[in-house]
């Protein structure tokens, strides 16, 4: 094993990672907002997909080009899920995280059942625009370009996130609703309108990992769930809530996930990634930002 | 249980509650162990040997999950091990069923209490991330093993119908009332818990960690204690649904569909009571294959719909559970 | 008490109708089941069968000029003009949900014969099922070589298993030899972590080993992954002649975009079929699939110079919107065998289906498939399949070998 496909490997599983940090970044915020875990989180990235897919499919544009439009279209998705069905689930007395829980969960069933009911289950595929089946070559070293492409994106995805909740006023709001939800209302933040706007900004950036992901993946009603535990993994070694701690943790898996293929197995690559989670939240209950 | 000699008037009403708990049940279980004399029908058989062992299976799950707040969404961890070590036990070396779901059970034990040493000082979505993680770990392993047949499963040979060897044919009886005395021994073992000190202890910790360690509760042996007790009725569960399909395979077994079922009756019927996980499981379990058989055979997600759309209306109208609406029928006492 | 217990059983009367479909058995009617996952993620599968086994249906009932298994009549003859029907089921993938339709559909619907699953961890189970309660079961495309290996009597399949197919890769590699071009010096497998990956590996490993034809890479890849990059990678590094790759259509799709971004070129790629022969892959990597070679077992090419052929395949493109393939014409050919048994039982009996399958003797010509006859050994398994190799070219396949089959000469190597 040379040293160039040792590095040939890390870097392709950075890319990997950063775009992995992406479809985590949309839980991670929600959860940070209102402590809810949105167990439909693959569910509404099948249905950014599909989105994407029958904007494709009615304007012929390059599914990049169509990022914007799919990041709206989630983002009143997102907002619409939280006003119709969320806000229900947070009014309830007791067993409030079961029932978000399993809320969400069903709600998740459903959109699946509506994608099947709706598109059938046959595969499908968008055709990758102008980045797709190209690669950039860098001294030997070849990477695919909707991976690169991805990445850059998804590192913009977070310079924004930081603007947006560091340097405007929706940010702020956004900021002392995290701290304290029921005191926000005393001056005049109404409170149901922030998690909405955070469930539909949570939401709009599954829409743009959608985006990246049908350059080169597939869809069809179960692809949420290619996805949904990594999601799920990067956002609990980021530590719940944080949205950079789930950039550093979908960098870190993205590599663990890489390395462990090429020196162990492939079909052992997610074991890699289990084995350092628990090893490290062992040690970190909170994860590895995680306030203590 | 033993009576003590002078009895307080609040005690004799917490007695008599929990003798008429006793009667319901033992009503319950003598009907049940008469249905089969109504039940012809195979198929219908065959949904309620499910419905039943997926009540004793939430009823385990409960332990942990309802009295003890630990939300395990990995519970198929310890099915697959009871399953795959009976199985195993049973094709490799010709040691009885009955046997080896002890010895399964006994090796759920062990890794309930190894895994619970780094997991239970997690804090609620974190412990539960890590259970599914820990499944999905374990889903691998068995995946890539060769004891266990890798992805190419293990199947019983075909043999005919013994009690040893838990083999039937075409009868769904024995398994039915083996799942029928596994519901029994969980809803037994958890009436107990819950006036044990033991279940105080565990409830305890699951309404407030704080107070119950500043009240004494050794909060981290209660969660141990009530996760061994779990695993250990979850993998017999799963040794005896081995024997009942007959052939398993590292997907039938232990993925995360295996984990939300074991965990979904209880959540719904109510977490943290009696009855609960079997009013989860008599609803839920027969709708899921009567769902698929009415809408499945269409190809589109008709069940999918059906199923996610319960599971919502459920959680968001009955938060405590199922069981909630018994008491707008049957006027609370005591 | 009486009352409760009246209740009680007022209520699993009111289950047990529950669990019955609506349905109208008409006496001279012949049911027989069909197992397939009609929800979650084999669904397509499903889907697509039901149109092959209802093309199937439609064969056998009415009266068509062809000359094929059960065209001419309309039902069944020996059972007075009996019309067959089909009830299907949904096993979701699941074992024990293939044990309790198969079940249901023996002791409900009153089915004489099996037919299933794709799945062979369903198929092993519904198999045993079968033999219980002395139901014929036919395998159509459910490919495991354990399955009749079991010492069943009412298992039958009258396609091939993956150690046939294996045979005939390494078969095919051989000819490459023989006919002057570029030999195989080594080969990379590339295979998903399921029953049919690990087994088609299985078979591959030791048949390269009796050929002396190294194994430069085994790659075993999680099924569903998000990437394949590293895997590729691995692939790549270990510069075989030839690839194996054995998946289903999402990994096929992923597998062949990421080769080609990162610049792998092999001399070959041999495909197990699946993924990398369904409408789905080859709409959704284009071009990229040319030079592509899959074994098959039906060869559309072939068959298309038949007109019978193309009969049945329009209706069925009628009502599927896509032309016959490996899995569904098998399927439609399992109906044409389950009938025909039936029909010279000419008994609703299981034991008697049984015992006609056992005694059937078709020649291919009969059939769709290019096969030699239907004839079914002790163990069940038709040894009278013939295979085919097939190569992609301008986004369809075209059999390449073997030289009677063939309607295209063979692109060799690729790159």
């Amino acid at each position: 094993m040379t040293a160039q496909i040792v590095l040939q490997v890390l870097l392709s599983g950075l890319l990997m990672g950063l775009i992995y940090a992406l479809v985590a970044s949309g839980l991670a915020l929600i959860f940070g907002l209102m402590d809810v875990v949105n167990f439909a989180h693959g569910d509404f990235l099948m249905v950014a997909m599909y989105a994407l897919f029958v904007l494709v499919a009615m304007s012929g544009a390059d599914p990049l080009l169509l990022a914007p439009v799919v990041t709206l279209v989630l983002f009143a998705f997102g907002a619409a899920i939280y006003l119709g069905i969320v806000r229900f689930a947070m009014r309830v007395q007791t067993n409030r995280g079961m029932v978000q829980v399993f809320t969400t969960f069903g709600l998740g069933l459903l959109l699946q059942g509506l994608a099947q009911t709706i598109f059938t289950p046959d595969y499908r595929s968008v055709d990758g625009g102008i980045v797709a089946g190209k690669s950039v070559a860098l001294g030997g070293i070849i990477l695919p370009m909707p991976h690169v492409v991805g990445a850059l994106i998804s590192l913009a995805a977070f310079g924004l996130i930081w603007l947006l909740i560091n340097r405007t006023d929706l940010g702020k709001a956004l900021e002392a609703t995290r701290e304290d939800a029921d005191a926000v209302a005393l001056v005049g933040i109404d409170r149901n309108r922030v998690f909405a706007i955070g469930w539909g900004l949570g939401s709009a950036l599954v829409g743009l990992s959608a985006s990246i992901l049908a350059t080169f993946f597939y869809i069809f009603p179960g692809v949420g769930n290619s996805f949904v535990l990594i999601a799920f993994v990067t956002v609990a070694l980021g530590g719940f809530g944080s949205v950079y701690g789930a950039l550093a943790a979908g960098v870190l898996i993205g590599l663990i996930e890489a390395m462990t293929a090429l020196l162990v197995a492939p079909s052992l690559k997610m074991l890699g990634v289990f084995a350092v989670y628990l090893a490290v939240v062992t040690f970190r209950p909170r994860g590895l930002f995680g306030s203590m | 249980m033993a009576q003590p000699q002078t009895i307080p008037a609040p005690i004799t009403a917490f007695t008599s509650r929990r003798r008429r708990q006793l009667a319901v049940a033992l009503a319950v279980a003598l009907a049940l162990a008469l249905l089969p004399l109504a039940v012809a029908d195979v198929f219908v058989m065959n949904i309620l040997v499910l419905t039943i062992l997926f009540a004793s299976l939430s009823q385990s799950w409960n332990i942990l999950g309802g009295y003890c707040g630990q939300i395990s969404l990995g519970h198929a961890v310890y099915f697959g091990i009871g399953a795959y070590v009976t199985v195993a036990l049973f094709v490799d070396f010709g040691i009885l069923p009955w046997f080896g779901m002890l010895a399964g059970a006994a090796i759920a034990v062990v890794l309930a209490l190894a895994l619970g040493y780094p997991c239970f000082r997690l804090a609620g979505h974190y412990y539960t991330i890590a259970t599914i993680v820990i499944a999905e770990a374990a889903l691998l392993l068995v995946a890539n093993a060769e004891w266990t047949g890798g992805a190419v499963g293990l199947q019983l040979p075909f043999a005919p119908d013994s009690w040893a060897t838990l083999q039937f044919g075409r009868t769904k009886l024995p398994y039915y009332y083996l799942a029928l005395g596994l519901a029994v021994a969980t809803w037994i073992v958890s009436w107990v818990i819950e006036d044990t000190r033991a279940g105080y202890w565990w409830r305890a910790v699951n309404s407030d960690i704080a107070a119950a360690q500043s009240l004494g509760v050794n909060v981290f042996r209660s969660k141990m204690a009530a996760s061994a007790v779990s695993a250990f009725f979850t993998a017999v569960a799963g040794g005896v649904y081995a024997f009942f399909v007959s052939y398993i395979d590292p997907t039938s077994v232990m993925s995360f569909h295996i984990s939300l079922l074991i965990s979904l009756p209880a959540v719904l019927g109510g977490i943290g009571t009696l009855w609960g996980p079997a009013l989860g499981a008599i609803v839920l379990i027969p709708m899921g294959e009567l769902t698929r058989s009415y809408f499945g055979g269409t190809g589109l997600g008709t069940n999918l719909i059906v199923y996610g759309v319960l599971v919502m209306a459920i959680s968001l109208l009955r938060p405590q559970g199922l069981v909630s609406l018994v008491h707008l029928f049957v006027p609370r006492r005591a | 008490m009486l009352n409760r217990r009246d209740i009680l059983v007022g209520a699993t009367a009111l289950a047990a109708t529950a669990g019955l479909r609506p349905s109208f058995a008409q006496a001279d009617e012949i049911r027989i089941g069909a197992i397939y996952p009609f929800s979650g993620s084999g669904a397509q599968i499903g889907v697509e069968a039901k149109y092959a086994i209802d093309t199937g249906e439609r064969l056998v009932n009415e009266s068509f000029d062809l000359n094929l298994l059960r065209a001419r009549d309309a039902g069944l003859p020996a059972l007075g003009g009996a019309k067959i029907r089909i009830i299907y089921a949904d096993h979701q993938a699941d074992p024990q949900k293939g044990r309790a339709e198969a079940e249901r559909l023996i002791t409900q619907e009153g089915v004489v014969g099996l037919i299933g699953t794709y799945y062979s961890s369903v198929a092993a189970v519904v198999s045993q099922v079968a033999e219980r309660y002395q139901v014929p079961f036919i395998a159509a495309e459910s490919s495991s070589p354990t399955l009749h290996r079991q010492g069943l009597r009412y298992f039958f399949r009258a396609g091939p298993h993956d150690e046939l197919y294996t045979n005939a890769m390494f078969e095919f590699m051989d000819s490459l030899k023989d006919s002057g071009r570029a030999p195989v010096g080594s080969i990379a497998l590339f295979y998903e972590d399921t029953l049919f990956g690990t087994e088609t590996a299985r078979v591959q490993k030791e048949l390269a080993a009796a050929r002396s034809i190294p194994v430069v890479a085994d790659v075993k890849y999680r099924a569903n992954s998000p990437s394949l990059a590293t895997e590729v990678q691995i692939l790549k590094s270990s510069n075989p002649d030839v690839v194996m790759a054995t998946s289903y259509t999402t990994d096929a799709i992923l597998f062949i975009k990421t080769a080609n971004e990162l610049g792998f070129r092999p001399k070959g790629v041999i495909c197990q079929d699946a993924g990398y022969y369904e409408p789905a892959f080859l709409a959704a990597v284009g071009p990229l699939a040319n030079g592509l070679i899959s074994r098959a077992t039906y060869a559309p090419d072939f068959a298309g110079r038949r007109p019978e052929v193309q009969v049945v395949n329009d209706i069925f493109k009628a009502m599927s919107g896509k032309d016959f393939n490996d899995s569904t014409s098998r399927e439609f050919t399992a109906v044409q065998i389950m009938a025909e048994a039936i029909n010279r039982a000419a008994s609703r009996e299981g034991p008697a289906i049984r015992d006609a399958l056992a005694a059937l003797d078709v020649p291919g010509e009969l059939t769709i498939m290019p096969w030699e006859r239907i004839k079914f050994g002790e163990d069940g398994q038709n040894s009278f399949v013939k295979l085919v190799m097939m190569q992609c070219k301008d986004g369809v396949y075209r059999t390449v070998w073997p030289g009677q089959y063939a309607s295209t000469e063979l692109v060799w190597p690729i790159s």
